[in-house]
C-alpha cells in the first residue's frame, strides 16, 4: 500500500475508531465517560431498600438477580401463605412468595394470583432470588433504589445473626432491617 | 504499511439526500425510538440528553450539521449510538444505510462537505465524526 497517498491513509486514520482517541474537545456536550464511574469498594456493601406494609428493609444487591413489575400471578389451588402463586420468568416456572409472615407483620399483599382479581398496586415489585431450588419471587410493596453501605456502619446483632435477621442500617430516613432473602423464602 | 488494514467496515446512514458513513467500531447500538431530555443553554446541534443504560448521553442531530434535505421516504429516523474516545454521543440520522465494506482503493480522499473526510465510489461520504462535533464552537453567552 505504499503507492497510496499519504493524505488518504491520514484521512482514514481519522476516520477509524480507537478507544484512546482524544475527546477532549467535546467538552461542551454534556456526556458521561463509556465506563462505569466507580466499582464497589471492597469494604463496601451494596444493598438493595424495598419497603413492605410501614416497614423499611433491605436485602444484599448482589443476591437479587432481577426486578419485576409485580404482574398477576397464576394461582395454586389450595396455596397457602406465605406462597402467593407462581410466575412464568421466561420459561422458567418461579413460585412467589409473601415475606409479611416471615417478617412476623401483617401481609399487605393484595389477591394477585388468578384471573380474577384486581391487577396489582403500580409500586408493588418482584424481587427474583437465585435459591438453591431454582428462582424464586419475593413479592414487595415498593422498592426504594441502591445505597451503598459500609460494612462498619451496619448495626449487627449482639448475638451473631438471629434468624435472617442480618443487621440494622440506621440513616436519616430511619432505620432498615437488613435480611437475608432465602431467609424470607424458608 | 503492511499493518493498514486493506479495507474499512463503515456503518452508513442517510441524512437529508446523501448518505454518511462512520467506523462500525464505533457504533455501540442503533436506537428507534428515543425521545431526549431538552437541555437548557445547550448548543443548537444537541437536541437534549438520554439515559442510555445508567449513563447519560447527548444526542447531536446531524442534519443540523451536515446539509440538509429531503430524505428518503422510506428512510426510518434512527439514532446512533456512537463512541468518540471513551464517550458516547447519540446521532440523530434519517435511516440506515446498512454497513458496508470498502476496499482503500475504492476511497478517494476530500469532499466539498465539512467533516466529511473521503468520499467512496458509491458516494457515501465518510464522516470525520470527532472534528465535525469539536469545531463547533459554543454560542456567545449572553452577560445577565
Amino acid at each position: 500500500m505504499s503507492q497510496e497517498p499519504r493524505g488518504l491513509e491520514e484521512l482514514l486514520a481519522r476516520f477509524r475508531y480507537r478507544p484512546d482517541e482524544e475527546s477532549g474537545g467535546l467538552a461542551q456536550i454534556p456526556t458521561q465517560t463509556v465506563e462505569p464511574d466507580q466499582e464497589p469498594r471492597a469494604d463496601e456493601l451494596q444493598l438493595l431498600t424495598f419497603g413492605l406494609g410501614a416497614g423499611e428493609y433491605a436485602v444484599a444487591l448482589g443476591t437479587v438477580t432481577e426486578i419485576l413489575r409485580a404482574r398477576t400471578l397464576t394461582e395454586i389451588p389450595r396455596a397457602r401463605p406465605p406462597l402467593l402463586g407462581v410466575l412464568n420468568l421466561r420459561g422458567t416456572i418461579t413460585p412467589v412468595y409473601d415475606p409479611s409472615l416471615r417478617l412476623g407483620i401483617p401481609s399487605t399483599v393484595p389477591p394477585c394470583a388468578g384471573p380474577d382479581c384486581a391487577p396489582p398496586p403500580r409500586p408493588a415489585r418482584i424481587l427474583v432470588v437465585r435459591t438453591a431450588l431454582g428462582p424464586a419471587g419475593v413479592w414487595v410493596d415498593r422498592v426504594r433504589g441502591v445505597q451503598r453501605v459500609r460494612t462498619g456502619g451496619l448495626e449487627r446483632p449482639r448475638g451473631g445473626p438471629t434468624g435472617g435477621v442480618i443487621g440494622l442500617l440506621r440513616t436519616a430516613e430511619g432505620s432498615r432491617t437488613v435480611v437475608d432473602p432465602e431467609w424470607l423464602l424458608r | 504499511m503492511s499493518a493498514e488494514p486493506q479495507t474499512l467496515d463503515v456503518c452508513a446512514f442517510w441524512v437529508g439526500e446523501a448518505i454518511y458513513g462512520i467506523d462500525v467500531a464505533r457504533v455501540d447500538e442503533i436506537l428507534p425510538r428515543v425521545v431526549p431530555l431538552p437541555v437548557a443553554e445547550g448548543p443548537a446541534h444537541v437536541e437534549g440528553v438520554v439515559h442510555v443504560q445508567g449513563t447519560v448521553v447527548p444526542i447531536v442531530d446531524l442534519r443540523k450539521l451536515l446539509p440538509a434535505g429531503t430524505p428518503p421516504r422510506t428512510a426510518k429516523p434512527k439514532v446512533i449510538l456512537a463512541r468518540i474516545g471513551r464517550r458516547r454521543v447519540g446521532l440523530r440520522v434519517d435511516g440506515m444505510a446498512g454497513v458496508r465494506r470498502y476496499t482503500v482503493a475504492e476511497i478517494r480522499p476530500g469532499g466539498s462537505v465539512p467533516g466529511v473526510l473521503a468520499v467512496t465510489a458509491d458516494e457515501c461520504r465518510l464522516l470525520d465524526l470527532r472534528g465535525l462535533l469539536a469545531v463547533r464552537a459554543a454560542p456567545p453567552r449572553v452577560p445577565l
